[in-house]
């Protein structure tokens, strides 16, 4: 089935896994991160995918996957510099020692 | 671009521009911050008007534009004024709460009123990339001003917090939503609406429908996908906190009502099991948590994580209905809700804020002790809040809980009967920690010595004025939903019949 559609896409649910289990596996801020940005890359290759097998698509998935390039180039911005304000106030990336709020 | 376009675009286009307006006055004239409360109010109530003015569902006709993209029916419009009242509120009480500590109020209100632009996207989207689009652009700016305080550990901690799961839960909502626009091959709400209707959900389309259903719960703070949000909304400076326990939450049931009902409502037999379950889950926890806290925010944080549950109930009614013509009580109950819950939410975070680091008073909910000798009608208020959040009437959430609980209860499927039940008993039991807040203020009395409170003065200082206006327009609105909402009530029965009209 190399060259289907089905073998694209599992190769994104893939890469959209090891994005998950990045996120909930990883402890540092900025690893969380990439972690999502590989998720909506994922996202990313699945659309580009849907457009390059499905005639109908085509026109379409282009533009969706340029908005969410841009969406995710805008998430990653807001999140550094998040990360760069936490980082100031405590000297960590660590997101297990953010815990002042722990009840 | 024709005229109906621009009628169509008009709110939004209005909010935007007070934002950049606002924006382009703090580059002119840095450090005026008074000028930039005055602009952001003034521009506001003047959103709201023109909201109101060009608000569709008036007779009944849907302007769209973009080619459809972006359609303005009676739902919109009332989902916009709701917006806009949640951003008049948060921008009259933040002054008080952010002038003190030196925080910034131009760039406050620029950031809350793109949020809000946001929002009103959400609200009129009519199609799922545009709807994206507006879910970005509302919790983006969410992110900056939950750290708003940014040399404030537990602000930049929220804010680090709310930011990691946000755009965690992004990506999944958009996976699905790749998933379904491959599979349905559109990406109008109508179409999908359209291409779901034949035929039983394949597994490519079944997966999609879990991962927007997993992304939109992070977004309501539905448990178990609620972890951001007690630390989110402690963290985040309190004018912050009443904004995003309101306009996000009610954002994200405007994303529900598009996705759920209007473009996967068809196919409602298929996630009525999810919501049942997610709404007993959401309301039984947030309460049974907030039970146990002893921080006022923290312990309003889990309430509103009850409230989405409760919220979820007026879901799962509609989802319950069998095809064909649909009751909409249950539709309207959720459009309900968000505005009562609006009000007496915002109210309760208004006079946290306000009377935060005052003197003797945190957000530990010891500190109230006595507090109806100390400030007495801030403390009336307070209490007015807390019981409309009970659900006492004749206050709003009386109203609100009445009506998602009554299409409950009339629904021919017996879990939702039971939910009902559930929602009655949790209603109950929440009582418990509302009105111990009530009872710290009214019967406890306050530590020997303790100076006064000093919220008075409003005719001196004008950050009290507006803080003052602000907790007003909440307590009217408290009240005036529980003993008079014919008139929101005739809008959100419009809004419920524009949200299910075929086309």
């Amino acid at each position: 089935m190399s060259g289907s559609l089905d073998a694209y896409l599992l190769l994104a649910g893939a890469l959209f896994s090891i994005g998950v289990f990045g996120f909930l596996a990883r402890r540092n801020a900025i690893a969380m991160l990439m972690s999502i940005e590989l998720m909506l890359n994922a996202v990313n290759l699945a659309i580009v995918t849907f457009g390059a097998f499905v005639p109908a698509l085509t026109t379409h998935a282009s533009v969706i996957a340029l908005m969410v390039m841009a969406v995710a180039a805008g998430e990653a911005t807001v999140g550094l510099a998040i990360v760069i304000a936490i980082f100031r106030n405590r000297r960590t990336p660590l997101v297990d020692e953010y815990d002042a709020m722990r009840e | 671009m024709t005229s109906a376009d621009l009628t169509a675009l008009a709110p939004l286009l209005a909010v935007l521009g007070v934002a950049i307006l606002v924006l382009a006055v703090d580059f002119v004239l840095p450090g005026r911050d008074d000028l930039a409360v005055a602009l952001g109010v003034v521009g506001i109530v003047v959103v709201g008007a023109v909201t109101w003015a060009t608000g569709g569902g008036v007779d009944g006709a849907i302007q769209s534009a973009f080619g459809g993209s972006y359609a303005v029916d009676a739902a919109t419009t009332f989902l916009d004024l709701v917006f806009v009242v949640i951003a008049l509120i948060t921008l009259l009480v933040a002054p008080d709460y952010l002038g003190p500590r030196g925080l910034p109020f131009a760039e406050f209100t620029v950031t809350l009123l793109f949020a809000i632009s946001g929002a009103f996207l959400i609200a009129g989207s009519a199609d799922l990339l545009v709807l994206f689009l507006g879910l970005e652009l509302l919790v983006l700016p969410g992110y900056m001003l939950a750290g708003f305080h940014k040399r404030e550990g537990l602000s930049t901690e929220g804010a680090i917090k709310y930011f990691l799961l946000g755009s965690f839960s992004s990506a999944i909502f958009l996976f699905g939503l790749a998933f379904v626009w491959g599979f349905t091959g559109t990406t109008r709400i109508a179409e999908v609406a359209a291409a779901l209707a034949g035929g039983p959900l394949g597994p490519g389309l079944a997966m999609g429908l879990a991962f927007l259903t997993a992304g939109a719960a992070f977004k309501i703070a539905a448990v178990p996908f609620h972890y951001w949000t007690p630390d989110a909304y402690q963290g985040s400076p309190t004018p912050v906190t009443a904004y995003l326990s309101t306009g996000p939450k009610v954002a994200a049931f405007a994303l529900i009502l598009r996705v759920f009902v209007e473009s996967l409502g068809g196919i409602r037999a298929e996630w009525v099991g999810a919501i049942v379950v997610l709404a007993a889950l959401t309301m039984t926890l947030g309460n049974l948590v907030a039970l146990t806290q002893s921080n006022l925010k923290r312990m309003l944080a889990y309430s509103s994580i009850a409230h989405t549950g409760y919220i979820l109930v007026g879901l799962a009614a509609f989802a319950a209905e069998p095809a064909g013509d649909p009751s909409r009580s249950g539709l309207e109950g959720i459009l309900f809700y968000t505005a009562a819950y609006a009000f007496m939410n915002l109210g309760a975070f208004a006079v946290v804020s306000a009377l935060q680091r005052r003197p003797g008073v945190t957000s530990e909910i010891g500190t109230y002790a006595g507090l109806i000798r100390r400030e007495p009608v801030a403390a009336v208020l307070m209490a007015l809040f807390l019981l409309s959040l009970v659900g006492i009437p004749p206050t709003a959430g009386f109203f609100g809980k009445a009506y998602v609980i009554l299409a409950a209860v009339q629904s021919t499927d017996p879990a939702v009967v039971a939910l009902a039940v559930l929602a009655v008993l949790n209603a109950a039991a929440a009582a418990f920690y509302y009105l111990r807040v009530v009872v710290f203020m009214f019967m406890r009395e306050a530590p020997e010595g303790m100076p006064p409170v000093g919220l008075g003065g409003i005719l001196r200082e004008r950050r009290l004025f507006l803080l003052w206006t602000g907790l007003a327009a909440a307590g009217v609105g408290t009240v005036v939903l529980g003993l008079y909402p014919v008139p929101i009530l005739e809008m959100v029965v419009k809004a419920a019949a524009a949200l299910v009209a075929p086309g």
